[in-house]
C-alpha cells in the first residue's frame, strides 16, 4: 500500500517532469485518488489512428508495481486487440508480462506501439482481426479510420 | 609529476601490506571459516594479483631468457618499429606464453586483443601489466597455479590486506574516484618511461598499491562488448568501450565503473522508490545488473519470482547470496565461481 503510493507519487512527479518531453502522452492524475488515472494518447501517424486522441484509464492496484495495472481505452476504437464495447486491451504486457520495473508512462508507450502494430492473432475485437487476418488492410484501415473519426477527433463546426 | 608522487608514495605501502599479509597468512584458514563473505571478496581480489603475477611471469619468464632481456627486447621494438608492430608483437609474446591449458590461452588472445587498443599501455612492464589484468579478468587462474608459489601467495597476502583496507573504504570511494584516475593514467603513462630493471617493481607496486584501481582498470579492459567470454552482466560498458579516445579509453573506464558503482548506489529503489541503504545498494539479485530493494526482491521472490529487469526467474539461493556479497563487482562474479571450482 505504502509503497505502491511512494511508486505513483515519484511517477507522478516524473510525468510532471517529462510533459514536455513526450508529446503523444498525457498522463493525469486523477485529483482525489492517487490509483486513478487517465491518459490522453495521439493515434500514432501512418495507421488509421493517427489525429485522434485516445482516452485510457488507469486503475491502479495496491500490490502496483508488482501487480500492473488495468487499462482500457475510454475512447471507442477499432482494433483487434482493444474490446469494441469495453475497450479492455490485450496486451502481454499488461498481462503475464508485467515487469514491475514499468510505469504508467511505459505503459502508454506501449499502447501506443500496439495501435500501430496490432496482433491480430489474439483479438479481442473478432471483426478487425478477421479483417486483418484475412488480409483486407485495407478494409480494417477504413474501419478503423471511421471510428477515429466518429470518437477520437473533435466534431468539426 | 603526479604519476611520480603517486608511485614514490605507494611503494612503502606495499611493502607494508606485504608484511601484515604474512601475518594474515598464519590465520587465513581460521578467518575463513570466521567469515564467509570476507573470505569471498578477498579470495576474488587476490585471485586478481595472482593472476596477474602469474601472468607477469610467463611473460617475463616464458618467451624470452629473463624478465630484463625480454622487457628490453620489446622496448626496442617497440621505439625502433612504431606502434603497429609493437601491438602485433606484444600480442605475438601473448600468445607464446601461456599455451599451457586452454583457459589461459584464450585469456592471453583476450590481453592481446586488449593490448591492441591500448596503444600507450603496450610497452614494457606496464605493458604486461594491462595485458595481464585483462587476462585475469577473463576467469582463467592456471598461471596462479603454474607461475611460481612463492611470489603468488605474497601476491594473496598482499591482496588480502588490501582487501580488508578496501572494505573499510568502501563506504566513500568517491574520494578515490580522482586518484584512481590518475593511477590509471599514471599505469598507462610510465612504462614508457621506465626502461630499467625497476620497471617490473614499479609496476607491481602500481598495481598493488592503489586499492580498487586495478580491479576497476581491469575491470574495465576485460571484456570487449562482443566478447565471448563478457558476462551478460555487463550492462553500461560497451559504451564506454566506444570512447572515440583509446589513450582514454582505459582510465576513462575504470573510473567510469567505479564512479558507476559509486553513483547507481545511493539512488532509490525503482520499485517502490524508497532510498536504498548500503545493504540495498550492495545487493544484485539478477545477473542482468537490475538492481532493486530487498524488500522488493522479497515480495517478487513471493510473486511470480522474475527479475523486473530482464524478466527472467531469477536464480535460487547461492548465487543470490554471491550477488550480495559481491555487491557492485558482479562483472567478476562469472569469472570468479569459474576459477574457484577450477581450483579446488
Amino acid at each position: 500500500m505504502q509503497a505502491s503510493r511512494a511508486r505513483l507519487f515519484k511517477e507522478y512527479k516524473e510525468v510532471q517532469r517529462e510533459k514536455v518531453a513526450d508529446p503523444d502522452i498525457q498522463l493525469v492524475c486523477d485529483d482525489s485518488n492517487i490509483f486513478k488515472w487517465t491518459a490522453l494518447i495521439k493515434g500514432p501517424s501512418e495507421t488509421p489512428y493517427e489525429g485522434g486522441i485516445f482516452q485510457l484509464a488507469f486503475a491502479v492496484p495496491e500490490q502496483y508495481p508488482l501487480q500492473p495495472p488495468q487499462v482500457r481505452f475510454l475512447t471507442k476504437i477499432f482494433h483487434p486487440n482493444v474490446h469494441f464495447k469495453t475497450g479492455e486491451i490485450c496486451l502481454d504486457i499488461l498481462k503475464n508480462a508485467w515487469s514491475p520495473a514499468w510505469t504508467l508512462q511505459s505503459v502508454c508507450r506501449a499502447i501506443i506501439a500496439l495501435m500501430a502494430h496490432p496482433e491480430p492473432d489474439s483479438p479481442l475485437n473478432c471483426d478487425s482481426g478477421n479483417l486483418l487476418r484475412s488480409g483486407d488492410i485495407r478494409g480494417y484501415q477504413s474501419m478503423a479510420r471511421m471510428y477515429a473519426r466518429l470518437a477520437a477527433m473533435p466534431k468539426k463546426g | 609529476m603526479s604519476s611520480d608522487s603517486i608511485t614514490a608514495a605507494s611503494v612503502p605501502s606495499a611493502a607494508n601490506a606485504r608484511d601484515l599479509g604474512k601475518k594474515k597468512r598464519a590465520n587465513r584458514s581460521a578467518k575463513l571459516k570466521q567469515c564467509k563473505l570476507d573470505a569471498r571478496r578477498e579470495q576474488w581480489l587476490s585471485q586478481g594479483t595472482a593472476k596477474n603475477r602469474g601472468f607477469k611471469e610467463e611473460q617475463n619468464g616464458g618467451v624470452q631468457c629473463g624478465k630484463g632481456g625480454n622487457r628490453a627486447l620489446e622496448n626496442l621494438e617497440m621505439s625502433s618499429r612504431g606502434e603497429d608492430m609493437d601491438r602485433s608483437i606484444h600480442q605475438d609474446s601473448d600468445l607464446d606464453s601461456p599455451s599451457n591449458s586452454p583457459t589461459s590461452a584464450t585469456s592471453s588472445v583476450l590481453g592481446g586483443a586488449d593490448s591492441s587498443t591500448n596503444f600507450t599501455g603496450s610497452g614494457s612492464s606496464g605493458s604486461s601489466s594491462s595485458s595481464s589484468s585483462g587476462g585475469c579478468c577473463s576467469g582463467c587462474i592456471t598461471e596462479d597455479e603454474e607461475g611460481g608459489g612463492e611470489d603468488d601467495g605474497d601476491g594473496l597476502d598482499d591482496w588480502e590486506t588490501m582487501a580488508d583496507a578496501l572494505a573499510a573504504d568502501e563506504d566513500k570511494p568517491q574520494g578515490q574516484n580522482p586518484s584512481s584516475e590518475s593511477e590509471s593514467v599514471a599505469q598507462v603513462v610510465s612504462p614508457r618511461q621506465v626502461t630499467d630493471g625497476t620497471g617490473l617493481r614499479d609496476g607491481d607496486s602500481k598495481l598493488e598499491c592503489p586499492k580498487m584501481v586495478s580491479g576497476a582498470c581491469g575491470n574495465s579492459r576485460a571484456w570487449r562488448p562482443d566478447d565471448a567470454f563478457r558476462p551478460r552482466s555487463l550492462p553500461n560498458l560497451s559504451k564506454q568501450q566506444s570512447l572515440p579516445n583509446p589513450d582514454r579509453h582505459y582510465g576513462g573506464g575504470g573510473v567510469a565503473w567505479a564512479s558507476k558503482s559509486v553513483v547507481s548506489a545511493p539512488t532509490s529503489c525503482p520499485i517502490c522508490c524508497e532510498d536504498l541503504d548500503g545493504t540495498d545498494s550492495s545487493f544484485l539479485p539478477c545477473l542482468c545488473g537490475f538492481r532493486l530493494c530487498l524488500f522488493c526482491h522479497k515480495r517478487i521472490l513471493e510473486e511470480d519470482a522474475r527479475c523486473p529487469g530482464c524478466r527472467k526467474p531469477y536464480e535460487t539461493d547461492p548465487i543470490e547470496a554471491e550477488a550480495s556479497v559481491n555487491g557492485g563487482s558482479l562483472t567478476f562474479r562469472l569469472a570468479r565461481c569459474c576459477s574457484m571450482i577450477t581450483r579446488s
